[in-house]
């Protein structure tokens, strides 16, 4: 009996514990909502008295040099800033996208300061890949435009291109179908790529 | 169906931020092609982001005038992300689409040997080396094995090796005791890091060198 009333004291704290972080996240969620739906300085004042000390702190222990940890804390809310607008609640919690900011800017920082490379190539190592996308229709245009290329090419060149890409044929295959050993097929194919990559190239 | 992924460690240290782009860019492109390690990596992201905000040694900072001057520099509206064309390649008379983090590497330099093509990616870490290597149909790599250490990321096609047979995403780790002799019945494209050159393991090793130098 004893043991019994110990266990639940203990879940209640355990509960309590939890429950704190979760109004703690909420909160960081509301002030950036705030921010994105009304620039409001308030709530980005607060969002700026949590995570600038904390982002300091992580900036000396990555770079051990003051100015550049505070490059790091300036950078990381000045991009919280502009960007608020396009946290996603439904995808995470607030402070996770800002320690994803943050992680970006350090990422690209430290191979600044390593490689002396300024390639920004953190948006490209962790992509945002929910939002809107729009290259479907880029990539229908560029296989309608491909498609006429096609029906441009020589005779000869046509056939392989067709039916390696659309067929699906190996090149053994066409090979044996067309009765032509397959550094023919290989060559037709080249001269094709060569030329409808020109076309390509003069349409963009 | 992928069956080979980067640990835990790995995955972790990707998503700290630490790193280096050569393995950076092996891990994100895994990712990409995985929807498992995906999900893993958002909940190591997430606990990664709770240690770091409740990280106890917490000391007050004077930010001066920094928050004022974030909020009253003007800017342009970042409402709208549109997502990055694909990265693509075309090498050996095919066209390939790749994964986001190849999106920086658009004007290639390959190199050939046999039925091998090599191109540089990235170059700036001290011994590490990764490139895309192609290998047409029937290739193979002789029998070799590395000093350090060999990841191949499986971006196309299907290879061989002494241990079985990887598919498109795999990501495959060797430490520097095993050796093997990969080979591609259909042609294949990976992604290669390796911290030393190729050592092979036959005789002919003198023959073998302008092909070790390519891959590394």
């Amino acid at each position: 009996m004893i043991e019994l009333i110990a266990n639940s004291t203990d879940n209640i704290l355990n509960n309590h514990t939890i429950k704190l972080l979760d109004e703690e996240q909420q909160q960081i969620n509301d002030w950036l909502d705030l921010v994105a739906k009304q620039q409001d300085k308030r709530a980005f004042s607060q969002l700026f008295t949590f995570f600038a000390p904390r982002i300091r702190s992580h900036g000396l222990k990555k770079f051990r040099q003051e100015a550049q940890a505070m490059e790091l804390v300036q950078e990381t809310m000045m991009l919280v800033w502009r960007k608020a607008c396009q946290f996603n609640a439904d995808k995470g919690k607030a402070s996770t996208w800002i320690y994803t900011i943050m992680r970006n800017y350090s990422f690209d920082m430290l191979r600044k300061v390593q490689s002396n490379k300024e390639d920004l190539i953190s948006e490209d190592l962790w992509p945002m890949l929910d939002v809107e996308e729009d290259t479907d229709e880029q990539d229908h245009l560029q296989s309608r435009h491909l498609l006429s290329y096609i029906n441009t090419l020589p005779t000869l060149q046509k056939q392989v291109v067709e039916g390696i890409y659309i067929e699906d044929k190996t090149q053994q295959e066409l090979a044996d179908e067309l009765s032509v050993p397959v550094g023919t097929i290989k060559s037709r194919l080249r001269l094709a790529m060569i030329k409808l990559r020109d076309m390509m190239e003069d349409k963009s | 169906m992928i069956k080979f992924h980067p640990n835990k460690k790995m995955l972790t240290a990707f998503s700290a931020g630490e790193l280096p782009l050569s393995l950076s860019i092996a891990v994100s492109a895994h990712i990409e092609l995985c929807e498992e390690c995906a999900q893993q990596a958002q909940q190591v992201e997430e606990s990664l982001s709770h240690d770091t905000w409740h990280d106890e040694s917490l000391e007050n900072a004077d930010f001066g005038d920094m928050l004022q001057s974030i909020m009253t520099t003007s800017f342009e509206p970042l409402e709208t992300v549109v997502r990055a064309p694909h990265a693509r390649v075309h090498i050996a008379g095919r066209d390939y689409q790749l994964p986001t983090a190849f999106r920086q590497y658009q004007d290639l330099k390959w190199s050939g040997f046999g039925a091998i093509s090599r191109a540089r990616i990235v170059n700036d870490e001290k011994n590490v080396r990764a490139s895309l290597l192609h290998i047409g149909e029937g290739g193979r790599i002789p029998e070799h094995k590395h000093k350090g250490y060999e990841l191949t990321l499986l971006l196309d096609g299907s290879f061989t090796d002494e241990s079985g047979t990887y598919e498109k995403g795999d990501f495959i780790l060797l430490d520097g005791d095993k050796s093997h002799s990969p080979y591609t019945e259909k042609g294949c494209l990976c992604y290669a890091v390796q911290d030393a050159p190729l050592h092979f393991m036959s005789g002919v090793s003198k023959v073998l060198n302008p092909l070790g130098n390519l891959i590394y």
